[in-house]
């Protein structure tokens, strides 16, 4: 009996061994899928106001970011090219950094020099990242126009990625 | 000593570890301060960056980021230790649990040493009565079975008991994986169930305003719902839905007047509604320069352009 239970143990284990998948999506594991996207109100480095419930009716995007950070640095042409391919669009994403560990002037030395010109939230303790679960930088996050959290990406995304997500989220796709 | 002393010995031995357990894990340990709160929170949480660090002890700007918002909810005095680790846990993932839950899996590391204590003092007692009693075969496999099965009740169980206790509990999940009743969740299940089904959209809104009166959100989409349904009946009952929807959007400008969305439904209605192309153009006008979000922006631009039309002309 003890052997046949074994021999069926480690059957059932070779077999969800071949039968997955792996983790091979681009979007990364989170609490917050699927979740209304926790409250945001902050403000930008230019002072202006931001309440994230207040954009419910847009997709918005939010890339954690820190001036400094490698990846971030890398990700950036990719992040510029997917706000102007949106800017076309009459369902256009908003595009939002949010600061993470960084200054006013470090952030804005930063997108003068490499272009960019979303609106920069402000997170000064940290409270956006804890709230999102963000830990490292750089991640980006999709909310849809109901207010809930769509995507997240962990890592510098890659060319084109961003609007593939988003398309395929437009089309209904989870 | 005799082997009756002896088992009186262990028996007593046992009973006072017991009772000093269920005294340790009851006990009151008094009032703590703000500054104690924070600390033993935070003792409990992993850096999510560092390894082997507690956000206690870690100087990285992750753990920072933690302790600085579970200040703030100590300071808000509105969560309990344990639902505030469990915000943190919810945000970061079970793996930052330097206590690990007391459920699922993780129960395990509660549950396990005391079925294997549980084992060994079962295999203690067995050692006492080895050679003491000659009995039968059936009898001794009558034993054994008995044993057995008291081991498995009394080890699980203690281990149960024991990971209810000292396990990290998550209060905010729900087994059913349901959404919690929070503001922020009616108002989400609002928003979903707003496009096609508006009655049960409003009554959500309308649940939201029965704790929070002034939810501009609630107010706004309310308000916005009901013109929308009551535009198919008669005149009278329109003229009543014009006349609330007008206050509580009035309401929701005068709460927050930098929320775009009331402003627009403020312009919409006043001139589809109300047919005053002036005064719908002018809350228009205001609308857009509030940036509304581009569901809304896509209703009220046109509706602008063909205001400003009748106006003109």
């Amino acid at each position: 009996v003890a052997v046949l239970a074994t021999a069926v143990v480690f059957a059932a284990l070779v077999a969800v061994f071949v039968v997955s998948d792996g983790d091979t999506d681009v979007g990364a594991r989170s609490p917050l899928l699927g979740a209304p996207a926790p409250a945001v109100v902050t403000s930008t480095v230019d002072d202006a106001p931001f309440d994230l419930a207040r954009r419910k009716g847009s997709w918005v995007v939010l890339n954690f970011f820190n001036s400094t950070c490698v990846p971030c640095i890398a990700e950036h042409p990719s992040l510029v090219d997917f706000v102007a391919d949106e800017a076309g669009r009459a369902d256009r994403a908003e595009f939002y950094t949010v600061v993470n560990d960084d200054s006013d002037g470090a952030i804005n030395g930063f997108f003068a020099a490499n272009g960019g010109d979303w609106p920069k939230l402000r997170d000064d303790d940290g409270a956006v990242a804890v709230a999102f679960g963000v830990a490292k930088v750089p991640e980006t996050w999709i909310i849809d126009p109901n207010g809930f959290v769509r995507l997240r990406i962990m890592g510098a995304v890659d060319d084109g990625v961003l609007e593939a997500q988003m398309a395929r989220l437009r089309a209904g796709d989870q | 000593m005799t082997a009756g002393v002896r088992r009186l010995a262990w028996v007593g031995l046992l009973v006072v570890t017991a009772a000093l357990l269920v005294f340790g894990s009851v006990r009151d340990s008094g009032p703590l301060t703000q500054q104690d709160r924070i600390d033993a929170i935070t003792q409990r949480v992993a850096c999510p960056t560092c390894d082997g660090e507690s956000v206690y002890v870690s100087r990285a700007a992750a753990a920072q980021a933690i302790r600085a918002e579970v200040a703030r909810q100590v300071g808000d005095g509105l969560k309990t230790d344990d639902e505030i680790v469990a915000y943190i846990a919810d945000r970061f993932g079970g793996q930052v649990l330097l206590v690990p839950r007391g459920s699922g899996i993780d129960a395990l590391v509660w549950v396990l040493p005391v079925v294997v204590s549980v084992a060994l003092v079962a295999a203690l007692a067995s050692s006492f009565r080895r050679g003491a009693v000659a009995t039968g075969a059936r009898s001794r496999r009558a034993q054994l079975v008995v044993t057995v099965v008291v081991v498995a009740v009394v080890g699980v169980g203690g281990g149960v008991l024991v990971a209810r206790q000292a396990g990290q509990r998550l209060p905010l999940q729900t087994a059913t994986g349901g959404i919690e009743d929070s503001t922020a969740s009616l108002l989400a299940q609002a928003r979903l169930a707003g496009p096609t089904d508006v009655k049960s959209a409003i009554e959500l809104y309308a649940r939201v305003l029965e704790t929070d009166p002034d939810n501009v959100e609630a107010l706004t989409y309310r308000a916005w719902l009901i013109m929308l349904s009551a535009r198919q009946f008669d005149e009278s009952l329109r003229q009543q839905a014009y006349a609330s929807t007008i206050t509580a959007l009035g309401r929701a400008i005068e709460l927050e007047p930098g929320y775009p969305d009331a402003m627009c439904f403020l312009g919409i209605v006043v001139y589809r509604d109300g047919g005053d192309a002036k005064s719908a153009k002018e809350f228009l006008d205001r609308c857009l320069e509030r940036n509304p979000p581009n569901e809304v922006r896509g209703m009220v631009e046109s509706l602008a352009a063909e205001a400003a039309a009748e106006v003109g002309g």
